[in-house]
């Protein structure tokens, strides 16, 4: 009941982010890196949620997150509807291993997955754009448009976690360990 | 169980790589069905931010105000408040009425759009805009101002539509350069670097070329081709002999990244 309840929770989240993270705008210090709160979201519902959980947030992410990106011109997709899906199955299998850890207390966990998990996300779309258009360009605005949302990640993972943390207990449901997130079992 | 579960991303991620074999329309039809979906949304948030914009530069004429007062003391406050007010209505009504003129002007049919969403992506150059297929709109059909060039239309959707910007490596023009006979291909920077944001490049000139700093572009309308005939595109900014052929950095006439009123052609008149 509880995984049930927190994914469709996480799910409608998700959404939301996805439409709010449209509006925010890139951030000039980081040479024009974007703000995006879908990957700390996900990876979030993955390390606390049930497996079965996970899976299906993934493919639900991965899908609205390549509809939502899809850049089709003159019949030519850029990058193909469905990789999302495989990534965030890849990537939240990884986060769900470390579901032990972070029930032990290892809250900042999932904060490193969220940084890596966004910065990588956006290094293989680089990569899969440079491959498709057949050239290689790389400078300082590539390489901060992949570490910027990485960094701004660090910062906006502990809050995700922090609101997630005080609002958990309205989802019913028994915690398989300790009283708390963060508690030691 | 782990067996189990092995199986379910097994059978995820072929549904995925089958899913990626799906041929463009269709991907482009669940795109647009999805548009359709979060387009409430969309509108809802680009009416906030425009809501927040406007307080934004509330403040800012705030400030102007208060300079003003600074230098002017003798001036009455509610009057320079009063006269500022008037002055921003004046320069939008100026702005309508050359866009109304714009659009007798043309010869073509313009369906006149606003942008609701912007800078969206990290790798592509698009904006929305608030028509879509209710309203006229089809894939691959020019977007402009009274000014040039903004791009073209890609998915849509049922009441918004994605827009590819000219700023785009993606997005290729056929133009041709004023005064001369000289033709080429224009597209945008695949990563604009910070220095020079906004520039597009226009390649395929002949090495004699030699364009200089100022001459105009326009569009060069192919058959069978996106963009009519004639429509201002930029300015060159300079001009490069490459090893076999010519290259010129163009200033585009229309500052994309501002652009909020725009016009779809949706046919001739």
């Amino acid at each position: 009941m509880r995984d049930v309840l927190g994914g469709i929770s996480f799910a409608i989240l998700i959404f939301l982010a996805l439409i709010v993270q449209e509006f925010i705008p890139p951030v000039h210090m980081l040479l024009g890196a974007h703000v995006l709160l879908v990957p700390a979201l996900f990876c979030l519902a993955a390390i606390a949620y049930s497996a079965w959980t996970m899976l299906s947030l993934a493919v639900f992410t991965g899908f609205i997150v390549d509809l939502m990106n899809l850049h089709i011109v003159g019949g030519r997709v850029e990058i193909a509807l469905g990789w999302s899906i495989v990534y965030f199955v890849l990537l939240g299998l990884l986060c769900h291993g470390f579901q032990p850890a972070f029930l032990r207390g290892g809250w900042w966990i999932h904060t490193c997955l969220a940084v890596g998990g966004t910065s990588l996300y956006l290094a293989l779309q680089y990569v899969m754009i440079c491959f498709r258009r057949e050239g290689v360009v790389l400078n300082d605005m590539v390489f901060w448009r992949i570490i910027g949302p990485g960094l701004i990640a660090a910062a906006v993972a502990p809050l995700v976690y922090l609101a997630w943390e005080s609002l958990r207990h309205l989802i019913p449901g028994e915690y398989p360990r300790g009283d708390r997130f963060g508690g030691r079992a | 169980m782990n067996r189990l579960l092995l199986v379910i991303v097994f059978l995820i991620v072929a549904g995925a790589v089958l899913l990626s074999t799906l041929g463009s329309d269709a991907m482009q039809k669940m795109q647009s069905g999805f548009l359709g979906i979060v387009a409430p949304f969309v509108k809802t948030g680009s009416a906030v931010q425009r809501q927040i914009g406007e307080m934004g530069s509330g403040l800012k004429n705030l400030d102007e105000l208060e300079a003003e007062y600074n230098r002017l003391t003798t001036e009455n406050k509610e009057l320079r408040t009063e006269n500022q007010l008037l002055r921003e209505i004046e320069a939008e009504n100026n702005k309508l009425r050359q866009a109304l003129d714009y659009r007798k002007r043309s010869v073509f049919k313009l369906l006149p759009a606003r942008v609701i969403s912007r800078d969206a992506s990290t790798w592509w150059t698009t904006v929305k805009i608030n028509r879509g297929f209710e309203d006229g709109v089809e894939a691959d059909e020019p977007v402009l101002t009274d000014v040039g060039l903004v791009g073209k239309t890609t998915t849509v959707a049922k009441n918004e539509s994605i827009v590819l910007l000219i700023t785009d490596e993606t997005c290729k023009v056929a133009a041709k350069v004023e005064g001369s006979r000289e033709q080429g291909i224009l597209s945008g920077v695949r990563v604009q670097q910070s220095d020079t944001p906004g520039l597009l490049q226009m390649d395929f000139l002949s090495k004699q070329a030699n364009l200089q700093p100022g001459q105009k572009i326009y569009s060069a309308g192919v058959s069978n081709g996106v963009f009519p005939s004639g429509i201002p595109i930029g300015v060159v900014k300079s001009f490069q002999v490459r090893a076999l052929d010519g290259r010129a950095i163009v200033e585009p006439a229309v500052d994309t990244s501002m652009v909020e009123d725009v016009f779809v052609i949706v046919g001739a008149k």
